[in-house]
């Protein structure tokens, strides 16, 4: 505790205390752009990596473009630190003009009044309007009848494949593409012939300690039957036990050891697929830039339909307006076009591996020519997002409860039954809470 | 910190006494000086602690949410629920056991190493450094070490089990070891400091009675057992308290080994209260949660003052 320096004790502790005040008062001061009357536009997101640096570059475009407005980010980091901050600032009626939130996760915030709706007539007059979205994405907006999210993107969970590996195997047709599989059988004999022909297993699946990674592939599986899970608030879940069972029997067969490894983590899977060791990868898109800065021969594809109805698990990273006291009509106005106008410039993010959802750029010729990206783009078409109820979505607990449920099924061969009644049970405990951002349930009266 | 308060105010109390002739005006002089050195400590003791206790007690008998909603009271609604909340018991029966799990090596192999620097080994610097340096690693630092060891595939865990021939174990995947793999990380993480009161007080013990005692003919073994071992109850009981306090305070390392995954078998209960306040945004029942957690800290505070009482009155 000596002071450094030739300093008394005093001279040294006003001097500090002065410095700590110096540097708290200038954490308080407002972010003021230079030059130009433009407005600020205050915008919260959570991306960061490859996808971090990808939105930067479109909000430096839509920035560049005109000067009306300025778009200042800040970034937080994915999941519950993100989302407790947003919850946080829109509690307190001081939120961002916008900000970015996972599709599958406005469901619970809604209702508690923590998000404004979208004035439609606003967006249609910017171009944006049901018809330049993939139905089910564009669906997925709405809450109760009304409008909260509008979504920039979809990131599905895909299929990736060697192609190096799966032409030896002889399982790719003419154009390039993996051979059609249509049954849960076919598709194993399909990977087995991919085996053969790779060093290390047919197929790469990190799900060790991954509930999400568990639940992305078993709700996959699961929606092909053509179904789909139901949480109805204060009931109980709605389910195809027969259908739950079976998805969760088959991921099972896959990780036997020889088609995939039984115990894998998610990065050593992807490590796996990235070194060219593996002849397919279950994914999110999202790793798309891992494997193209591996150099790796490979495409991409949605996961093949086992169970009759293709299905692609999904979420959508879309636009928010978090709940401000007294929001500022030209703000807001400015704020539409905000949105409108990164929809509009999304080509870009689909370098990043994500689907845009705005159609008019994946319509585009431009976009068909971008590999593997417009291979898998079709999954647009035929999402399926977390069932809804407040406690689901991505970053939840929900995905979590899934794989403390089903782990030890994949990993030692556990009965499959009784894992799915342990998740049920737990999902019905889920259900009797009541949603914490509405604890009296106006939203159901 | 409610100790540091107080020793400043007999220190200052107990000077003040010496001058109690002087003039009533010094006296007062003395006493406002006192009390604002204390004030910056007291004021933040106010506020950080003594405010938050009392607000969360108030918390606890509401449905406050994260997100500002609710806020009615609701009376004993949210302990009636934690009560009978099965995750809340398992949570705390898995926090018990890794104290259990954890204080036992975490004392004894403090007091193995300690012994064996203080008696035996050559470059006790060496090793004291050694031993203690991974205590100071932050527990980021520590679970990502220890996630690489563990790794089923590539860590340095398995591949020591290979050597053995034995299978490969995913160690913080597979539910029946992953509370094991956080105990032995803990243990290796902390242990440093528990050696060091250890090594402290046996460096306490006058070289005199090893002396004589050898004259006597006792070996190291009778000495270890009838000098060294009876000379350090007082640091047991510290370290055992210590540790026992520190144990219960699960969270850091476990979450961030599993990344954040809520696992049955190793979910603490102060990782339970932030699930449910910070990602299921139930602050009122989260307080609930950590004042019934709090109840079983004070029932082992005072179990533990009985005991200790109950040795010194023996003496």
């Amino acid at each position: 505790m000596t002071p450094p320096l030739d300093l008394s004790r005093r001279q040294f502790l006003t001097v500090a205390s002065a410095a700590a005040g110096a540097a708290l008062l200038a954490g308080c001061a407002p972010g003021a752009r230079a030059g130009s009357g433009a407005q600020t536009l205050q915008f919260w997101h959570l991306l960061s990596g490859g996808d971090g640096v990808t939105m930067s570059q479109l909000l430096q475009n839509v920035n560049d473009a005109q000067n009306d407005f300025f778009i200042r980010p800040t970034v937080l980091a994915w999941g519950t630190p993100y989302y407790t901050k947003l919850a946080m600032a829109a509690a307190g009626g001081r939120a961002p003009d916008v900000a970015i939130m996972h599709a599958t996760r406005t469901v619970g915030w809604a209702p508690g009044g923590l998000l404004d709706p979208w004035d439609l007539d606003k967006l249609a007059e910017l171009g944006v309007d049901s018809s330049t979205f993939p139905q089910p994405i564009w669906e997925k907006g709405a809450v109760d009848g009304k409008h909260y999210s509008v979504a920039l993107d979809a990131h599905p969970f895909i299929a990736m494949f060697n192609t190096d590996i799966c032409d030896a195997a002889g399982v790719l047709d003419s154009d390039g593409k993996l051979t059609e599989t249509s049954t849960p059988e076919a598709f194993l004999d399909q990977l087995r012939e991919i085996g053969g022909a790779a060093d290390g297993h047919a197929l790469s699946y990190g799900y060790l300690g991954d509930g999400a990674q568990m639940w992305r592939l078993f709700y996959t599986l699961y929606c092909q039957h053509g179904i789909a899970m139901e949480l109805p608030e204060g009931g109980k879940v709605v389910m195809d036990k027969d259908a739950a069972i079976e998805s969760l029997s088959y991921m099972r067969t896959l990780l036997d050891g020889e088609i995939a490894a039984t115990q894998a983590d998610y990065g050593t899977a992807v490590a796996e697929f990235a070194t060219g060791k593996s002849g397919m990868l279950f994914t999110g898109v999202w790793e798309l830039r891992t494997m193209q800065n591996a150099e790796l021969p490979f495409d991409a594809t949605m996961i093949p339909t086992l169970y009759g109805t293709p299905a692609a698990y999904a979420d959508s990273h879309s636009f928010v307006l978090p709940r401000q006291a007294s929001a500022d009509a030209h703000r807001r106005d400015l704020t539409y076009q905000f949105v409108a106008d990164m929809l509009k410039g999304s080509f870009g993010w689909a370098e990043a591996g994500h689907i845009p959802a705005f159609l008019p750029v994946t319509e585009s010729a431009e976009y068909a020519d971008l590999v593997p990206q417009a291979h898998y783009a079709d999954a647009a078409q035929h999402v399926v997002y977390d069932p809804t109820a407040w406690f689901t979505g991505s970053g939840s607990n929900f995905q979590g409860e899934f794989g403390a449920a089903v782990q030890n099924v994949l990993l030692s061969g556990d009965d499959p039954a009784a894992a799915i009644d342990r998740f049920e049970s737990r999902v019905n405990t889920f259900l009797k809470q009541p949603n914490p951002a509405d604890p009296e349930g106006t939203s159901r009266s | 910190m409610t100790t540091s308060a107080t020793s400043t105010r007999t220190i200052v109390t107990g000077r003040s006494s010496v001058r109690t002739q002087r003039a009533g005006s010094r006296h007062h002089r003395d006493q406002l000086v006192s009390w604002a050195f204390v004030a910056p400590f007291l004021l933040a003791f106010l506020l950080f602690l003594v405010w938050p206790i009392v607000h969360g007690i108030f918390l606890s008998f509401t449905n406050q949410s994260l997100t500002g909603a609710g806020g009615d009271l609701v009376g004993f609604a949210n302990y009636a629920e934690a009560l009978t909340d099965p995750v809340m018991w398992r949570s705390m029966w898995n926090t018990v056991w890794f104290t259990i799990l954890s204080t036992v090596p975490l004392v004894l192999i403090a007091l193995i190493m300690a012994a064996l620097v203080d008696r035996g080994l050559p470059g006790q610097w060496l090793w004291r450094l050694s031993f203690f340096m991974p205590y100071l690693l932050a527990s980021t630092v520590i679970s990502q070490i220890w996630v690489w060891i563990f790794n089923p595939q590539i860590g340095a865990a398995n591949n020591i089990l290979k050597f053995f021939g034995l299978q490969p174990i995913a160690w913080l995947q597979n539910p029946d070891t992953n509370m094991l793999a956080i105990v032995i990380a803990t243990v290796w993480w902390t242990v440093g400091f528990n050696f060091l009161l250890y090594l402290a007080s046996m460096q306490n013990i006058p070289a005199q009675q090893y002396e004589a005692a050898s004259l006597d003919g006792a070996g190291a073994w009778r000495q270890f057992w009838s000098i060294t071992l009876p000379q350090l109850g007082p640091a047991t009981v510290l370290i055992v308290l210590l540790q026992v306090l520190a144990s219960l305070k699960l969270f850091d390392q476990a979450y961030q080994m599993l990344g954040g995954v809520a696992s049955d078998t190793t979910r603490s209960i102060v990782q339970y209260i932030y699930e449910t306040g910070f990602v299921g945004y139930r602050f009122g029942y989260s307080a609930a949660i950590s004042y019934i957690f709090f109840t079983l800290i004070v029932i082992l505070g005072v179990a533990q003052a009985l005991i200790t009482r109950r040795r010194k009155e023996q003496f």
